[in-house]
């Protein structure tokens, strides 16, 4: 594996990192390259966005639908 | 009781499983719901009747289970060391690969229209080590910014940064498990 390249373990600590704060800019830019490449982390990425939507979604549904439950 | 405490105290049961989700203490939620009631109840008339009244409560009680947390901030510090799993050493090899490729979930409006996907999406929060557990639902239910996480908790944030990763995993563990596996026999 090339030198500058990141593993798997690592892009995926840097989305997960990514969804709390802002990552340097550096680590964006090799993140980038690397789901770029990699179809594993691309999926990844998917279920990072599906969880981020779904606790958006949740949330509202905990404030304003909590009674359609029986 | 005026109208306005019986409405009120019909929502109660709501407020509860509410509560009761973000702090899993069945003592701090009723103290939060209580806390949560007597304030509504002394001041109807800032219930402008623009909201729904449940909204309008809710909004209270997120203030209050924070309060919740702050008191019980001690309780709460026995950290990191509580996850004796290591969650990353089971999904990515040693050289960082991953183990197995992370599934396809599809469209993310399927799983989000559906009822039970959050059904079993709250199951999946029960399950995690509590620690996890409360920092995931200060983080993302009550959108408490890190820096103030990290202040009420006693924690530093790379604690912090640490506990949400594993909870993230966690999560998309038990989501896989118990919705997308099945998802196809749904289907």
């Amino acid at each position: 594996m090339p030198k500058n390249t990141l593993s798997c373990k690592e892009a995926t600590r840097l989305l997960l990192e990514d969804e709390d704060h802002e990552i340097p800019a550096a680590d964006r830019i090799a993140l980038q390259v690397h789901v770029k490449i990699c179809f594993m982390c691309q999926r990844f990425v998917s279920q990072l966005n599906l969880m981020r939507r779904a606790t958006q979604a949740w949330r509202k549904h905990g404030e304003s639908d909590v009674d359609d439950t029986p | 009781m005026s109208d306005f405490a019986t409405q009120v105290e019909q929502l109660r049961p709501q407020l509860l499983r509410f509560a009761r989700t973000q702090l899993r203490n069945d003592a701090w939620a009723e103290d939060a719901v209580s806390e949560c009631t007597l304030a509504a109840l002394e001041r109807p008339h800032a219930f402008a009747g623009q909201s729904q009244l449940k909204t309008w409560l809710v909004g209270i009680l997120k203030h209050k289970v924070v309060d919740q947390l702050r008191r019980h901030t001690r309780e709460a510090t026995i950290l990191v060391g509580e996850d004796g799993e290591d969650v990353d050493e089971a999904l990515f090899a040693p050289d960082g690969h991953w183990r197995e490729a992370p599934g396809d979930w599809g469209d993310p409006d399927a799983a989000c229209n559906q009822r039970q996907f959050f059904e079993v999406l709250e199951a999946c929060c029960e399950k995690l080590p509590p620690v996890q557990a409360r920092v995931f639902m200060m983080r993302e239910w009550l959108e408490i910014e890190s820096d103030e996480i990290c202040r009420e908790l006693r924690i530093t944030p790379s604690n912090l940064w640490v506990l949400l990763h594993r909870a993230r995993l966690r999560l998309r563990d038990c989501l896989q498990l118990r919705w997308f596996d099945g998802a196809a026999a749904k289907a």
